[in-house]
């Protein structure tokens, strides 16, 4: 089996990269796909809090890679999903434990058992950045709706083309409609006509969201979670699977016209 | 009274604002250009057109826009005379 490898990532910090992992990978194993999600953080993790595993850590992925443990030891099951494991950050390492052949040969590893393996990219550009993304053929580049994440989002996708990685696709997270529709925040179209890079979802601005990674519970299990659908509708194209745009999240015309006529 | 509705204005439509602003730092750091740099290239400009023509060095101005597939350079300056038989010499 050829799994995919997929990272994701943003140059800035706090626009959601655990958030989208943590959701994605929860509704891909959902869907009956084998998937594997490492937390590519070192010193910082984070990944096993959102997921809600951090009393199961024993090893780590610097344990992988020095050879401490097998692969398969130091992947932790989720509580719910069977084919959906982690492999945490150690949190006490620097960067520079890891190198980018490492994570290479571990991600061309996973993706021998595997359908998806997903990378939670560090923030910034640096050390960390280049090895999440050495082992990755695709990314998903997230992004919120202001100057700085886009910015520092463009910025990414330029070093991600400059190493080759071109199969990138957009993620905007946390799009406020009411402020789209007053004319005080970017519209999707905005974000995907500055950053020229194909879109593959919009998550809305949710509170929901606090309240899942307090309880350490991914949205995708919430139904009725809208921040939730928008993750399994991103997890849905990523499969492959045609799933419309609605311009409903960007209080688009379209969809004012089909509420009116009860479409 | 003038002030507050052009802050009215203003304020309104933050994200055109933001839209703009973006794509000119975009473009700048896309294209990695400093400001010494752009500078340089300004001075560079003015001393090959001196050679042909009198031109107002104040008034020159150097821009990229951004077109759909492509990235111009636009210089606009304000000649003054240009020079006879420059070609003969």
């Amino acid at each position: 089996m050829a799994g995919r490898t997929i990272v994701v990532t943003s140059g800035k910090g706090g626009v959601g990269k655990t958030t989208t992992v943590a959701n994605l990978g929860t509704a891909l194993a959902k869907k009956g796909y084998s998937v594997v999600m490492i937390d590519a953080d070192i010193g910082l993790r984070n990944l096993d809090v959102v997921m809600g595993l951090e009393n199961r850590i024993v090893y780590n992925l610097v344990d992988i890679v020095e050879g401490k443990c097998r692969t398969e030891q130091a992947m932790i099951r989720d509580r719910k999903l069977k084919t959906l494991h982690i492999i945490p950050a150690a949190q006490t390492r620097e960067k520079d434990a890891v190198k980018p052949e490492q994570m290479k040969a571990l991600c061309g590893e996973l993706a021998q058992e595997h359908d998806f393996v997903l990378i939670d990219c560090p923030a910034g550009i640096e050390r960390g950045f280049k090895n999440a993304v050495a082992g990755a053929q695709q990314a998903l580049v997230v992004t919120t709706p202001e100057v700085s994440a886009i910015r520092d989002a463009d910025r990414v996708i330029g070093l991600l083309e400059a190493n080759l990685l071109k199969d990138i696709h957009l993620i905007i997270n946390r799009l406020n409609v009411k402020m789209v529709k007053k004319g005080d925040m970017m519209s999707t179209a905005d974000i995907v006509s500055l950053l020229s890079v194909p879109l593959i979802g919009v998550v809305p601005e949710s509170e929901e969201v606090v309240v899942s990674t307090n309880r350490g519970v991914p949205l995708v299990h919430e139904r009725g979670s809208r921040a939730g659908a928008a993750f399994q509708k991103i997890a849905a194209r990523l499969n492959g699977e045609n799933v419309p745009f609605d311009d409903d999240q960007d209080g688009g015309f379209l969809s004012r016209v089909k509420r009116i006529f009860g479409g | 009274m003038l002030k507050a509705i052009q802050r009215f204005f203003r304020e309104r439509n933050s994200a055109e604002t933001a839209r703009k602003r973006l794509g000119v730092v975009l473009m700048h750091d896309r294209l990695d250009i400093s400001p010494d740099l752009l500078e340089a290239l300004k001075n560079d400009i003015i001393e090959v057109l001196s050679r042909y023509m009198e031109i107002d060095r104040n008034s020159i101005r150097v821009d990229f826009e951004e077109g759909k597939e492509y990235t111009a350079l636009v210089s606009n300056v304000q000649v003054k005379r240009v020079y006879r038989n420059v070609a003969a010499t």
